[in-house]
């Protein structure tokens, strides 16, 4: 009875043991058909990510990156991480990339390594309706302005509205700014001109607030757009991403999803 | 807006974020559970090697203690979040290893119960110094071994003592765990920091988790009263 059973216990060994090889070799097939982990900013940020109800991320820049993964072959998971943190989440392989609006800095490419631009897209001041506000650092001057922490916009406000006298005021996420703005503890925010243009199409941002207007270019801050972020040193990556944003706007497919979203080219000049 | 509060937004299936919500809530109470374990195992030898330890060893726990509790727990899961996934996995590099992935989950536990820990072997060193020296003594008489000690003496006697301290403790873990929504970490807080902002209903999804932590807070105590009984099952009721 005992030798019996040691008889199956070995086959079943056995049985588990070319399962876990050929587990083990098809583990590793998936890997090398790599899983990418797309890093994106834990926090809605309309229209281009923003979570849904059933915890699904959604917008323009998740269609982006679907198609960019297809193009490239990688099978791309989204995930959030804080947008403070994102950058060090890329470096300690966290995340393999990050696709979350973030612009193509000098400061940034000292850290990390980007995709070419894949948008770009102006930048602008809202602020509380009525007001007299204009985007000039003569026209805040004595207001309250309200960036995103760690953003193109908090580097460009630093520079060239704080000497002129606006008080910054930084915020975790883009969305408690909007919501600071319309709770009246803020004069204006500065942000992407699509990200405020989504604000201001909520009931909310129509009550309270409107348009002040573009803030002048300055590509030193601004950058020349927003790129996929990439660790140093990974060419290969970073070769298959700008293949793949060159051929989605090649063949179409870019210009498909934004129609959804946009009436104009969000790709830029 | 037809209504003060919308509460459909509550619903447990899409469009409704109530199931998301209590999702959160689940793995904030996981990472409470898991944390205040982990801090109950670190005090717990904490306190013994703090009391009956070496010289060394004294030093080290007292280091522990004191860097531990003096760091805020922003910083030390902001610290332990990012620098130590990417020191480990330079050590592991080191040592020809590929980079393992520390989840958001095992970073939470890890955190709160290295914090947990820390104060845990003060509440439980000041419990076991309030147990009677003779009862120790006479244990010992009797002939049992140290571990005997411990087991049947030591940890039965200190346990009335500890368990306020150790309740105390629990809450705030369970609220601790909220911190690890600067790591982007889905628990409660972001959850509903992501569902107010994604419905702009900030008043309705704040007030739903705090009543969410509320409930966990009246259960806690229910349970923690038992145990408390339990423990003070032989003591006479002084009031």
């Amino acid at each position: 009875m005992l030798n019996n059973h040691k008889g199956n216990s070995m086959k079943k060994t056995l049985k588990l043991l070319a399962l876990t090889a050929a587990l083990a070799v098809t583990g590793a097939a998936a890997s090398s058909a790599e899983t990418v982990k797309v890093g994106i900013a834990a926090e809605p940020y309309p229209p281009f990510t923003s979570p849904d109800a059933n915890g699904n991320w959604e917008g323009w820049e998740i269609e982006f990156m679907k198609a960019v993964c297809a193009e490239a072959k990688l099978d791309c998971v989204v995930t959030p991480v804080a947008w403070d943190g994102i950058i060090p989440a890329l470096t300690a392989k966290k995340i393999d990339m990050i696709i979350g609006s973030m612009s193509i800095t000098e400061e940034r490419l000292k850290t990390i390594d980007f995709s070419d631009k894949y948008y770009n897209t102006p930048t602008g001041v809202i602020g509380t309706k009525g007001e007299d506000i204009k985007p000039t650092p003569e026209g805040l001057a004595g207001k309250t302005l309200g960036v995103q922490v760690s953003t193109v916009h908090q580097a460009y406000a630093t520079k060239h509205f704080a000497p002129a006298g606006v008080e910054i005021k930084e915020y975790q996420t883009q969305d408690e700014a909007n919501q600071d703005l319309a709770a009246g503890r803020l004069d204006a925010v500065q942000a992407d001109a699509i990200a405020l243009d989504a604000f201001l199409q909520s009931d909310q941002g129509k009550a309270c607030c409107d348009y002040k207007g573009d803030v002048a270019p300055d590509v030193d801050v601004l950058g020349p757009g927003v790129g996929v972020g990439l660790r140093k040193g990974e060419a290969e990556l970073k070769e298959k991403i700008n293949a793949a944003i060159q051929a989605i706007r090649e063949n179409g497919t870019y210009e498909a999803f934004s129609k959804k979203y946009f009436d104009f080219d969000i790709y830029g000049g | 807006m037809d209504s003060f509060v919308n509460w459909s937004l509550l619903a447990l299936s899409a469009p409704g974020w109530g199931g998301l919500l209590l999702q959160g809530f689940l793995h904030s109470i996981e990472i409470a559970l898991g944390g205040y374990a982990l801090g109950l195992l670190l005090g717990i030898g904490g306190a013994f090697g703090k009391l009956y330890g070496g010289p060394v060893l004294r030093d080290l726990l007292e280091c522990y203690t004191t860097i531990v509790r003096a760091v805020p727990e922003l910083v030390l899961i902001l610290l332990l979040y990012y620098a130590g996934t990417d020191l480990l996995n330079q050590l592991l590099g080191l040592l020809g290893l590929g980079a393992v992935d520390i989840s958001g989950l095992m970073a939470g536990i890890f955190v709160i119960g290295v914090v947990q820990g820390a104060y845990s072997t003060e509440v439980l060193r000041g419990a076991i110094k309030a147990v009677p020296a003779g009862q120790i003594e006479a244990a010992r008489a009797y002939g049992m071994s140290p571990a005997k000690v411990l087991r049947r003496i030591t940890l039965p006697a200190m346990l009335p003592y500890a368990i306020p301290g150790l309740s105390n403790l629990w809450l705030i873990a369970t609220k601790d765990t909220a911190l690890l929504a600067v790591v982007g970490f889905a628990e409660l807080t972001l959850v509903t920091r992501q569902a107010a902002g994604a419905t702009k209903a900030y008043f309705l999804f704040f007030c739903a988790a705090g009543a969410l932590y509320l409930a966990l807070t009246l259960v806690s105590n229910l349970i923690i009263g038992f145990i408390e009984r339990h423990a003070r099952r032989c003591f006479v009721e002084q009031r």
